[in-house]
């Protein structure tokens, strides 16, 4: 297969601005909606409270996430429709196009955008209430841990992005459900794994008693060590890729 | 232009609805496929466009494997489904939207065809009647220039002026490189414009001949008597007589009734296609 039929630069940006300008109307009306309900509860703060503005942060970032995983669920809404997803599928555009046009406006412009939001809200609420143009509520939302939860964001929503691929319809419920199921699963297999392994440590009473005592320094080193790190590795470097590759393969294989 | 080899196709893994189909169609034809409801018509037109994937063999159009989807390929057909929604956007901004993601786009055709369709620019699509939807779809398809249109029942919706106008505009803006299949099941809005005929039937298809080839071969008559010495191969009763197939021994001129041929071919397809070998 040609390498234009995998990725042309031009087609992606065309399909980004169908995209963003077909469904600008109900998405202006949504972003709107809640940076005014985040406006008025900061002019609020900023006039009873001003010393707290710059923690309305938390509130931010917390808008940020659930409002970022719902439009990410809800980004190939016209592959759920098959009176739309005729149009969609038959666009001349490649899967990887439509991949990577769904994942750069949900996990890249639309955490800009919200920072961005995040910031005129907070120097507006200062301005209009104490009439002064005080940065330090603004330097929150720049803040390193600002930052990390920007980086946490940009990997989670990858979940989504499958799960908006993936599901039929009411795709996050779907997505949250799934991610409950699993996460259950895991935890009944850690679970069961540490009883297998670490029953013979019991005290007799009902739950495990594992402690240095119990490990070879090499199993302890592994513990304390390796896993935190392997953790770590997963969740940053590989969490998105693996959610890429698999909702690019969803959108490879749709059907109507 | 579409080739399917030995194409097996089903909803469910009980259910088969092609099986072993073969079909090999080509350019510059407006192709009618015909069939009873629930004959895989529709899926047929989805299978070629890529949009129903083959559970064995292949489909190709164009040399591209359909099921692949790749924009070389979705730049070569245009699928017109019998419901469709359009989003609430104006006629202008659909077209700059879409447009450019054909690089044959025929801006001046689509200016043509939505004067012809009385269809204003400004217009929203979601304010639109079902039937100026449907020839905004068309108009829009044709503009592609895609080498093949796929239309799923066109003429759906269409009261009795638009349905000659899309005959009229079909037949003005194709060229010689592009393929029309129109799957439909009435057969009297478009007998004028089809040729040649597919007609399927339980997931096979059980006649593929040209209008010249069934003309050539059959009679079309109606006859006062059935008599023993001249058996059709196929009549109804009708009012002033009986419509009916004959073999076209002696040559005649005979105007072909499509309904008669289509009730004639799935009535009896064998006795049908045993008159094109003689």
């Amino acid at each position: 297969m040609e390498a234009n039929n995998i990725l042309n630069i031009k087609r992606l940006y065309l399909f980004v601005r169908r995209q963003v300008l077909s469904n600008s109307g109900s998405w202006l009306v949504a972003f709107g909606g809640i940076a005014g309900v985040l406006l008025v509860i900061s002019l609020l703060v900023a006039h009873f409270q001003p010393q707290n503005l710059s923690g309305m942060t938390g509130l931010y970032f917390s808008v940020l996430f659930v409002g970022g995983y719902v439009f990410t669920a809800g980004i190939f809404n016209e592959l759920h429709n098959p009176q739309k997803s005729y149009q969609f599928l038959t666009l001349p555009v490649s899967a990887t196009e439509r991949l990577l046009g769904g994942w750069l406006l949900t996990g890249i412009i639309f955490p800009v955008f919200g920072v961005l939001a995040m910031s005129l809200i907070v120097l507006l609420a200062n301005l209009v209430m104490n009439f002064t143009l005080d940065v330090t509520p603004f330097q929150s939302v720049f803040s390193p841990q600002s930052f990390t939860a920007l980086k946490v964001y940009v990997v989670t929503q990858s979940v989504f992005l499958l799960g908006a691929a993936y599901f039929r319809k009411n795709n996050f419920l779907k997505t949250i459900l799934a991610l409950f199921i699993i996460s259950v699963v895991v935890q009944i297999v850690v679970v069961t794994t540490a009883w297998a392994l670490f029953s013979p440590f019991t005290d007799g009473g009902d739950g495990l008693n594992i402690g240095p005592e119990h490990l070879s320094p090499r199993m302890e080193a592994f513990f304390t060590n390796y896993i935190p790190t392997i953790a770590r590795v997963v969740f940053w470097y590989l969490t998105i890729p693996f959610f890429l590759i698999t909702t690019w393969f969803s959108l490879k294989e749709r059907q109507v | 232009m579409v080739q399917i080899e030995n194409l097996s196709f089903g909803y469910t893994k009980k259910q088969t609805l092609f099986d072993q189909l073969e079909m090999q169609l080509e350019p510059g034809n407006i192709y009618g496929l015909l069939g009873r409801n629930g004959a895989g018509k529709t899926t047929l037109l989805k299978v070629i466009a890529g949009l129903v994937f083959p559970r064995g063999g292949i489909c190709r159009v164009e040399g591209f494997e359909s099921r692949k989807r790749i924009p070389a390929f979705l730049e070569d057909i245009c699928f017109i489904p019998e419901e469709y929604h359009l989003p609430s956007i104006r006629i202008h901004r659909f077209i700059s939207l879409n447009a450019p993601f054909y690089k044959r786009f025929d801006h001046e055709k689509m200016d043509w065809l939505l004067k012809e369709f009385q269809l204003l620019r400004e217009q929203k699509l979601n304010q639109l009647s079902f039937g100026q939807k449907k020839k905004f779809l068309l108009a829009f398809g044709l503009s592609t220039s895609a080498r093949l249109l796929l239309m799923d029942e066109p003429t759906n919706g269409l009261d009795i002026p638009s349905k000659s106008q899309f005959r009229r505009v079909i037949a003005a803006s194709l060229t010689e490189d592009q393929s029309v299949i129109i799957s439909t099941h009435q057969v009297r809005d478009l007998e004028s414009l089809i040729d040649p005929i597919i007609i399927i039937d339980e997931g096979r298809i059980i006649f593929q001949q040209d209008v010249a080839g069934i003309t050539a071969s059959l009679s079309f008559e109606v006859l006062p008597e059935i008599r023993e010495n001249r058996q059709p191969i196929y009549y109804e009763e009708g009012l002033g007589g009986f419509p009916a197939i004959l073999p076209n021994i002696d040559q005649k001129d005979t105007r072909m009734d499509l309904e008669l041929l289509f009730n004639g071919v799935v009535s009896n397809p064998k006795k049908v296609n045993q008159a094109f070998k003689a």
